[in-house]
């Protein structure tokens, strides 16, 4: 019988280049304290041996385009490729040195998708896309230099309107949990973004943050408090800039009733940063 | 608005290095096929993030167009 063995939750933007350049030296030092937690976070998820890591995460329109946007998709296949860009500015400037292709847990991804579909998700599916730095700066941190387990990358669309609702992401992580416990494997699961940025989408408020709104949230999980935060709408989290907890409300309903043990929380202008990790018992 | 012919037109410029340079080269006629309003061609040609944002362009990609990209300034918490 599978079981879900490691569960955590992170920002995605994993750069202290980045951050410096966004925020300063505060902006520097606050993400490698970041990072260094979701390293020790990594060391543990490496303790588990889990066979499989599930990385819940969103696109920023790099494989999806406008041909389609799938509300929840699952990548399948036995790799799955680093998004490529040329110039690369900004958020996707982390990608450049990270490995090109990583390896994928084609059983489980599959799972996923023919058990999610048979159960009533509709999840769109891809042989092709790339991943970008919402599923590899976390993925990435979390290993340095350990080998990477066989991924399941999940993404939901946490930006073009409209979102599937936090309800629906919450309901089809139970569906992760089921499969799981239905499965021979030791499986971790990663949410990432957030928290707070860019709100309402507009460069002209970039470099304000809800911290009010996200204390909210950190509040709920560290309790195990999951009624409330399932009926957080769209707008929302479209106001706040907390766009990517449908991430987290899909690893919230995979490990529901648990508690969030918060290891690091920052704030910056541009965005809070987080690191929390489940504790399952 | 038209929402999606001004992000079909961020993503293939985010995408598609050739066609970056001609509109970098000649912005106007590099989308004068483009089903875009006054607005919108007014912004491109600018070449205003900032407005092209504001008129429905996605921040991502606003973000992150090489050569293009807006790179906004922090504000304040609250």
């Amino acid at each position: 019988m599978g079981k879900i063995v490691f569960a955590a939750a992170m920002s995605h933007v994993l750069d202290p280049e980045y951050y410096e350049r966004a925020c300063g030296v505060t902006g520097r030092q606050k993400v490698e304290a970041a990072m260094r937690e979701i390293a020790a976070m990594g060391t543990r998820l490496a303790a588990t041996t889990a066979d499989a890591l599930v990385v819940v995460a969103d696109d920023h329109l790099n494989a999806f385009s406008f041909t389609c946007v799938p509300a929840i998709c699952v990548r399948i296949g036995r790799t799955v490729p680093r998004m490529s860009q040329d110039h690369a500015e900004a958020f996707d400037r982390v990608l450049e040195h990270m490995p090109t292709i990583y390896p994928l847990h084609e059983a489980l991804a599959g799972a996923v998708l023919e058990q999610g579909v048979a159960a009533g998700f509709d999840l769109a599916l891809s042989w092709e896309a790339p991943v970008d730095h919402a599923f590899l700066s976390p993925v990435n941190t979390l290993h340095g230099t350990r080998p990477i387990p066989p991924l399941v990358p999940i993404w939901v669309n946490c930006f073009v309107a409209p979102q599937p609702t936090a309800r629906r992401c919450f309901a089809f992580g139970q569906h992760l949990a089921r499969v799981v416990a239905a499965s021979p494997w030791r499986v971790g699961i990663i949410a990432t973004g957030g928290l707070s940025h860019f709100p309402e989408l507009s460069l002209a408020r970039v470099g304000e943050t809800d911290t009010v709104f996200d204390r909210r949230l950190i509040h709920w999980i560290e309790r195990g408090e999951h009624e409330p935060l399932l009926d957080l709408t769209g707008d929302e989290l479209h106001k706040s800039g907390s766009h990517e907890f449908l991430n987290w409300m899909v690893l919230l309903g995979a490990v529901t009733p648990a508690r969030a043990l918060v290891r690091y929380f920052g704030e910056l202008p541009r965005i809070n940063l987080a690191a929390v990790e489940w504790s399952l018992g | 608005m038209s929402r999606y012919a001004v992000n079909s037109l961020l993503y293939q410029l985010k995408k598609d290095p050739a066609f970056r340079a001609r509109f970098v080269a000649d912005p106007a006629a590099a989308i004068a096929e483009a089903d875009l309003t006054d607005a919108e061609r007014a912004a491109f040609v600018a070449r205003d993030m900032r407005r092209i944002n504001e008129l429905g362009g996605y921040l991502h990609l606003v973000m992150s167009i090489p050569g293009l990209a807006a790179h906004a300034q922090p504000r304040r918490t609250r």
